[in-house]
């Protein structure tokens, strides 16, 4: 059928034009691609909460918005998680519409020490019993009853195998918990089932699916998941020995589980939001101490596994811009936020494939002509040398965003970003 | 008491606790001694200004300052009201959106500086917004924010003000991850800042016309 083959090209065509970017060799044109969120429902007309409870309304609407909008690849929508399953965990980190936010918000993370300043010497003892009875417990209802039952390191004492497991597998709210872990795991399938026909549909569409596995570097996994903001900073002035040590820990985990991701879900892209690294949130000295190291073994580490990291370098990231210069050139899609785009060219022009960045603030509260002198500036800035894809400042376009802006950013693309 | 001020703004925590205690033991005026922390605080900000000190160095000094505040407090009298203030300000985080690291900051700043601050917390619905400025008559209303969905909480905000005849005697500052001088425009502010200090110095230009 001549409409399949006609998608199969398209889909060659946009994967190729990317890879092309990503290399710093001239596409045919500027690639288009978003990280875009809640906007895609909005665009389609259904709410958030719709779209996190609905989990066909939510796969119509990415449809819908793909075709409308016919960016070159699909973007992400880890975003728009199953609220049933979230219930279901009763999730404490999280507030999301539909449940403790309003109809049309978006979900917000409950930013708290999910470990104490305290807790470094038991986790670093034994990072996976201080994760299963301390920090699970605090993180979703369901895992409460871990607080009471002992390591389970005890579990390879000989004989101690059968009292424990037997309790273990006796005692009424962990039975409890295993059945609602039984329970949250049928519902995750199904949500699953519905996203795995739509990145199947996205694809017979003609459109790559930017990625599906994610990660974090560990740094931030401390800072945001575990000892907060505030905690890590602390910690970094009061017990910086620890924090590293808790740094060097969680290394190999951010480069072991997105691997592994990526051979199951056949995606060779990874995605990893950065929080904490940007102007003002440390001084250089800080960032080279704490936060590149992790970082740079993360994208060096998932190149060498024959990947594409997505990082997105939230913020400011000028400072940092002579640390980047020291990874493989041609291999990273390096998503920025407000950076100098001139002090980027100049430094990271010919390593990192530049992402991004155009105006969140304006695509909300600017003009279509606007929005038009903005894309033409940032595709003018890029035309001798190739490594630019176009998205918005923030996780794409935000869901404020004005459907007329992001069609004017689209268009420009189409029209003005031919090499 | 110099040597507890520089203390401070070394962000030396074990001297500061020893010579917090030291000047207490020997009598010191508790209001002096949470003075010195302040004046400590108002100096790490102007190193954070100048980017020689960032985030980190400005949570630890809140900590310190929290630290002796909790120490000190009960030893205060009820007559030290802290002076005269600089001027009153109402800080919030507007509806729909729960970041409170950068709003706790600012109030921070402003206290050290003398200004008298009600915090109004996060995800604060108009209303409320409203019902502090009549209440409390700020010269100041600061507007946080760091998602995106807060540009038209900021704006509907801002005309509820308006609408109640308040909006002429209040300056208005915005600030957030989010924000910058074309949000400032479009929901109708005075000022957009880029961090804590930089609320500060509006709001000593606004009212006392310096910096």
């Amino acid at each position: 059928m001549s409409n399949v083959t006609d998608n199969q090209r398209l889909y060659q065509e946009r994967e190729k034009r990317v890879h092309d970017a990503i290399s710093l060799q001239k596409p045919d044109r500027v690639p288009i691609v978003t990280l875009t969120e809640f906007f895609f429902l909005r665009a389609a007309g259904i709410t958030a909460a719709e779209g996190m409870y609905d989990y066909q309304k939510m796969s119509t609407a990415w449809k819908a918005s793909m075709k409308r909008f016919n960016w070159d690849m699909a973007p992400l929508q880890h975003a728009i998680r199953p609220g049933p399953v979230m219930e279901m965990l009763g999730l404490k980190m999280l507030k999301w519409p539909g449940y403790n936010l309003g109809e049309n918000q978006y979900y917000q993370y409950v930013e708290k020490e999910y470990m104490l300043e305290d807790e470094y010497d038991e986790f670093l003892r034994d990072p996976s019993d201080f994760i299963i009875r301390k920090v699970l417990p605090r993180y979703a209802e369901i895992f409460e009853p871990l607080q009471r039952v002992p390591s389970f390191v005890n579990w390879g004492a000989g004989y101690a195998i059968l009292p424990l497991v037997g309790m273990f597998g006796s005692i009424p709210p962990i039975v409890e918990m295993m059945d609602s872990i039984k329970a949250v795991g049928q519902e995750y399938a199904k949500w699953n089932a519905v996203q795995s026909q739509l990145i199947d549909d996205l694809q017979n569409m003609g459109y790559p699916v930017l990625t599906r596995v994610l990660s974090v570097t560990a740094f931030d996994w401390i800072s945001d998941f575990l000892r907060g903001m505030k905690g890590s900073m602390l910690d970094m002035r009061r017990q910086p020995d620890k924090l590293k040590a808790a740094v060097e820990i969680l290394e190999p985990l951010t480069i072991q589980l997105p691997i592994m991701m990526a051979a199951i879900t056949g995606t060779k892209r990874v995605y990893i939001p950065l929080h904490r690294g940007a102007r003002g949130f440390m001084s250089d000295a800080q960032y080279a101490e704490f936060y590149w190291p992790g970082l740079k073994k993360l994208l060096v580490a998932l190149i060498e596994a024959g990947l594409t990291p997505l990082p997105f370098f939230e913020g400011d990231y000028t400072p940092r811009l002579h640390y980047l210069a020291e990874l493989p050139p041609g291999k990273i899609m390096a998503h920025f936020d407000s950076v100098d785009r001139q002090k980027f060219k100049e430094v990271l022009g010919d390593t990192l494939c530049f992402w991004g960045n155009v105006s969140a603030q304006l695509l909300c509260t600017g003009t279509p002509q606007q929005v038009k002198d903005e894309v033409k500036e940032l595709i003018d800035l890029f035309a001798d040398s190739g490594g630019l894809i176009v998205d918005a400042s923030s996780t794409g376009p935000p869901p404020e965003a004005k459907p007329e802006n992001v069609e004017a950013m689209t268009e420009t693309v189409f029209e003005y970003g031919k090499y | 008491m110099d040597e507890l001020v520089r203390s401070v703004v070394a962000l030396n925590e074990k001297e500061v606790h020893a010579l917090t205690d030291q000047l207490l033991g020997d009598g010191a005026s508790p209001m002096v001694v949470l003075d010195a922390y302040r004046q400590g605080m108002v100096e790490v900000g102007r190193l954070f200004e100048k980017e020689e000190y960032f985030l980190p160095e400005l949570i630890h000094a809140g900590e310190l300052l929290r630290m002796a505040a909790e120490k000190i407090k009960p030893l205060l009298g009820k007559a030290d009201g802290g002076g005269a203030k600089r001027g009153k300000a109402v800080i919030g985080t507007v509806e729909g959106d729960i970041h409170d690291i950068g709003k706790d900051i600012v109030i921070l700043m402003l206290s050290v500086n003398g200004y008298d601050v009600v915090d109004l917390g996060v995800d604060v619905p108009i209303k409320k917004f409203v019902e502090a400025a009549e209440d409390f008559q700020p010269h100041v209303i600061g507007l946080s924010g760091f998602l995106t969905s807060t540009y038209d909480p900021m704006k509907f905000t801002i005309e509820a003000l308006d609408d109640r005849g308040l909006r002429d005697g209040i300056k208005i500052m915005i600030g957030g991850g989010q924000m910058d001088n074309q949000i400032c425009e479009y929901v109708g502010a005075d000022a957009y800042g880029k961090d804590a200090i930089q609320a500060v110095t509006f709001c000593d230009q606004w009212l006392h016309g310096t910096r």
